[in-house]
Parts: C-alpha cells; sequence; structure tokens
C-alpha cells in the first residue's frame, strides 16, 4: 500500500513539473505584460512586476500601435468566415449523405482527395488569382478562400448524417417539408454535437491563421490578430513588455473559450483530429 | 430527376470553394513554375529555367535536409513524451483530468504567438530562460541550437495533444486484459511491452501519420522563432523556403516548383501511408 502511494506521490511530481513547464511561458509573458518598460530594462528579467501595470495595454490599444482594428478585423473574419462554413458544408454533407445523384461518389472522391493539398502549396497560385481579380489586401481576399465549406467539415458531417435514421427525415417528408426546411428543422437540431465541435475547430483555426492573411494583406488596413503580432514584434523587437502584452491579447481570447468549453474542445479535438 | 437537381444546389456552393481554391490552384502552380514573375510586373514564360535555378541553388535542398531533421527531432520526442504523459494522466489520479486540460492549452493558442512568446523566452540577455539558468546561451541564434530550439518549442506546444489521442486510445483498452495479464504473472514492464503497447496501435499509426505530414509543413511558429531560415539558414524549413522564395526574394516561379514538389513528397507521403494503414489498422474515432 504504501509503494503504491509512493507511487502517486512520484505521479503527482511529474504531471506538476509538466505543468509547470506548460504554464510557465504563459504567466511568465503575463507577468511581463504588466510591467512598465523601466522596471524591465532596469531589474532582473523574473523580477515580480512593481508597480503592475496596464499602461503597456493602453498603449497597445492607442493611436501608435492600434490593436483594435486587427481584433475587430479577426473577429469578422472568423465570423463571416463561421457561418460560410458551416452553412455550406451542412449543405454538402447532406446532399452526399442522403440524397441519390449521379456522379455523387466520384465527386466526394474528389472532396477527399483535396484533404491532401497543403497550405504551403495554395499560397502562391491564390495570390496570383486574388491579384488578377483586384482583391489582393481586402475583406474578401481574408475570407474568400474559406467561405464555401470545408472538405473536412463536409466528411465529417456526412458520417454524422449517414446515422441519422431514415424515419425522422421520411416523416418531415411526409409533413410537407422541403430539402431547406427538413435541414433546418431536423438535421440541425440531432447533429447538435457535431455542429458544435465544427465551430469550436473552425473558431480555433481561423483566429490562429497565420500565413495566408500574411501574404494577401499588406499594410494595417487588414492586418488579422496574428500579423499585427508578428509585425509588432519584427519591429520592436527588444519591446518586451509591449510585444508580451499584444501575444497575452492575442491569446486570451481562446484561452477563456478553452476554459469555458474545455471538456467541448478536448471531445472535439479527440473525435477530429483537427490540424 | 428532382433530387439530382436538389443535391446539385446544395452542392453548389462547396463546388465552387473546392474547384475554386483547391483545385484550381494546384494547377495555377504547375503553371506557374514555367513563368518568370516578380509579383508585380508582366510574366514571361521560361519553361524549365526554374526548375534548373531550383536545383542548382542547393538552398532548397538544404530546406528538405532541414526539414526532415525537424521532423525527425519533434515526431520521436512528442511520441514518446505525449505517450508518457498519457500513461501518468491514465492512472485514475484524481485531478488527472485538470491536468489533462492543462497540458492541451499551448496546442489552442496561435503556433504564431507562442513562437513570439518564446523568441522572448529565449532571448540571449533579457530572456526568461537565461535569467532560470543563469548563464548566456544564444538558444536562437547559434547555429547548432536553433534548430533544436525550434523543435523543442513545436515539441512544447503538442505534447498535451499528442497526448489526448493516447489517452483515448489507452482507456478503449479493457482492463480485463490487463488484470488478465496481471494474473499470468507479468511485471508492469512486461504488460507495457506486449499488451498495452501493442493495442495501441491504432493510436500510435494516427499520430505519427497526422504529426508527420503537418511537420512537414511547419512555418507559423519558425517564422517568429528564427526569421529568414535562421542562422546560416539552420531553420530554413520547406514551408519559410517557399514563402520567401516568392514574397521577399520575388522568384515565384521557382517557389511555384518548390511547391510543386512538396505537393507531390507530401501526396506521396500520405498514399505510401494511407496503403499501410489500409493493411494495418483501423482507427475508432467514436471513442
Amino acid at each position: 500500500m504504501n509503494r503504491s502511494r509512493l507511487g502517486d506521490a512520484a505521479v503527482y511530481l511529474v504531471l506538476l513539473a509538466g505543468a509547470g513547464v506548460t504554464l510557465a511561458p504563459f504567466l511568465l509573458s503575463l507577468q511581463t505584460a504588466v510591467k512598465t518598460p523601466l522596471q524591465f530594462a532596469s531589474q532582473p528579467v523574473l523580477a515580480p512586476p512593481n508597480p503592475v501595470t496596464g499602461a503597456n495595454f493602453a498603449e497597445l490599444f492607442g493611436a501608435r500601435y492600434d490593436f483594435v482594428t486587427p481584433i475587430a478585423v479577426t473577429a469578422q473574419v472568423v465570423a463571416v468566415i463561421l457561418v460560410g462554413q458551416l452553412l455550406f458544408s451542412v449543405f454538402a454533407a447532406y446532399a452526399f449523405a442522403r440524397l441519390e445523384f449521379p456522379g455523387r461518389d466520384a465527386l466526394f472522391w474528389v472532396y477527399l482527395a483535396t484533404l491532401m493539398v497543403p497550405q504551403a502549396v495554395t499560397i502562391i497560385p491564390l495570390y496570383l488569382m486574388m491579384t488578377e481579380v483586384g482583391l489582393r489586401n481586402t475583406f474578401w481576399a481574408l475570407v474568400l478562400p474559406q467561405l464555401f465549406g470545408s472538405p473536412y467539415a463536409i466528411f465529417l458531417l456526412r458520417e454524422y448524417f449517414r446515422g441519422i435514421p431514415s424515419d425522422l427525415l421520411d416523416a418531415a417528408k411526409l409533413d410537407g417539408c422541403g430539402t431547406l426546411r427538413t435541414l433546418r428543422h431536423v438535421v440541425v437540431p440531432v447533429s447538435r454535437p457535431i455542429l458544435a465541435t465544427l465551430l469550436i475547430i473552425t473558431v480555433v483555426a481561423q483566429w490562429n491563421n497565420f500565413l495566408w492573411p500574411l501574404v494577401i494583406t499588406t499594410g494595417r488596413t487588414w492586418q488579422t490578430l496574428t500579423v499585427a503580432t508578428a509585425a509588432l514584434q519584427d519591429q520592436y523587437n527588444g519591446n518586451w513588455t509591449i510585444v508580451m502584452a499584444a501575444t497575452t491579447v492575442a491569446i486570451l481570447p481562446l484561452l477563456v473559450i478553452f476554459l469555458l468549453f474545455q471538456k467541448h474542445v478536448i471531445r472535439s479535438i479527440t473525435i477530429t483530429g483537427f490540424r | 430527376m428532382k433530387s439530382t437537381r436538389t443535391a446539385y444546389l446544395l452542392l453548389a456552393p462547396s463546388l465552387l470553394g473546392v474547384a475554386t481554391f483547391l483545385v484550381l490552384p494546384i494547377l495555377v502552380v504547375v503553371w506557374l513554375a514555367m513563368e518568370r514573375w516578380d509579383l508585380i510586373g508582366p510574366r514571361t514564360f521560361v519553361g524549365l529555367d526554374n526548375v534548373g535555378a531550383v536545383a542548382s541553388d542547393g538552398r532548397f535542398a538544404r530546406s528538405l535536409l532541414v526539414t526532415v531533421v525537424f521532423v525527425v527531432i519533434v515526431i520521436p520526442a512528442q511520441t514518446v513524451l505525449g505517450l508518457g504523459t498519457a500513461l501518468l494522466l491514465n492512472r485514475g489520479l484524481r485531478g488527472a483530468s485538470v491536468f489533462r486540460v492543462l497540458f492541451v492549452l499551448p496546442w489552442i493558442c496561435a503556433p504564431l504567438v507562442l513562437g513570439v512568446v518564446w523568441r522572448w523566452i529565449l532571448a540571449p540577455t533579457d530572456g526568461a530562460l537565461n535569467a532560470i539558468i543563469g548563464h548566456r546561451v544564444e538558444w536562437l541564434a547559434d547555429p547548432a541550437l536553433a534548430l533544436p530550439s525550434v523543435a523543442a518549442v513545436t515539441v512544447w506546444t503538442q505534447v498535451g495533444y499528442v497526448a489526448l489521442f493516447f489517452v483515448a486510445g489507452l482507456r478503449a483498452i479493457p482492463p480485463t486484459v490487463h488484470e488478465a495479464a496481471v494474473l499470468d504473472g507479468a511485471g508492469p514492464w512486461q504488460t507495457f511491452r506486449r499488451i498495452t503497447l501493442p493495442l495501441l496501435r491504432p493510436t500510435l499509426f494516427f499520430v505519427l501519420v497526422t504529426g508527420v505530414i503537418s511537420t512537414f509543413q511547419t512555418f507559423d511558429a519558425v517564422y517568429a522563432l528564427t526569421p529568414k531560415g535562421g542562422p546560416e539558414g539552420v531553420t530554413d524549413v520547406v514551408a519559410g523556403r517557399i514563402y520567401y522564395e516568392a514574397f521577399q526574394n520575388r522568384e515565384v516561379g521557382q517557389a511555384a516548383v518548390m511547391a510543386v514538389v512538396l505537393f507531390v513528397l507530401l501526396v506521396a507521403v500520405t498514399l505510401v501511408q494511407q496503403r499501410w494503414f489500409a493493411r494495418r489498422t483501423t482507427y475508432d474515432l467514436s471513442t
């Protein structure tokens, strides 16, 4: 008995050490973000903040760094992509799962095959295409490539929709529901868990997206939060108090979402293995 | 038939999206690989000149090598640490689920932003790590340390995520299997080696396959930690090479050649692994 208790203590120690290593970068960056630049420059790096200041954040949201714009841009991009992706993925998945039509299997195979296309390969041609149609450095350039549904979401939804009992769908049809009403009143309500999962992974993936916004936007107007953070660190390398304020702002919204919905997020990751 | 019309109406938006933003770019990138373009001016057809330029340059070959080394460091490290973490989390201790949540935190955050945070932590004079260990180490500027440092940061972001899958895999093993092994007199190591590990094989393959494919395309964190390929190009991963070639050197055609090569490589890896998968394993997504 004693031995197993000793074993438990050892396990806890290892887990605590792991938690320390995991959390330390977040806590250290937060600590630096609430220090005055003067204290950061003159005292040891690890010294606790004295005084604790919100000045870095105030400055970050002020006219010079203007982090309000990237937050607004990112929120809009995420919201628009989220709506488009969920709506159009539900449409496509329903067609693939429950309707008979010529070319269905071949088309679905094409959708699946596009899962193998890496982002690093498409950014160059997409840049050219956006330039040609005059959309470079616009809101539409940020959202269009992701707006029309994702093959991955369609794949997951199709699996789920195939499990919906035919009786439910037939009953809706008997009641005179068209396809759109069946989707809205039957399919979507019974698919809440998978839709919640897709909602979470879409928000996280789009909020964190970097390479495409980096390439397709210039200047501040359409900078997303990740691009603005990278630009800030590039320009003010060494002004770590303001840079850490920026990383805190960029991380915090997702952290809050994560802690609020952690059970669901963890389940979502295990279901989808996303990214 | 009515259902055919309905189906194609429902499919129309995603068909447009897939055709325009996933299929067409593949054709365009192949065409661009035979053009010369500086992002702004006119394009000129140069045929296979870009291929020759990329082949003789040497930086692309180096970036492939860098990426392979990066994958070879990251994947075993995160798999072993992830499995170890999962084994500890799976011992039925109180509070294990809290640790599980904590360990996934980095995975939720933008790799770019975490890269910026770690850039400060690893900074030589005013960074946190050197303050903790008490002497100056050039983690990101020393050519010998830069790639291992970037790999370590990547592992740090992914261990908790990898562990999640192993926890799910371990839970899917019926406890009776272990009880039987203990009754037969198997020690903990034997049980792990002969029972747990073989039964975890589907999870292991899933984690390895998705890990290799995504790690091969790493960009964000590397970009933040060691811009422009790092000291002497030691962290110049393929995705970064393509980005810098197109958007800094403005040799779009050459970057397109690299993109085509990367695409072919990743498709090959995926197909080989899928055949391997189909033969040996199925992964139960329901757990």
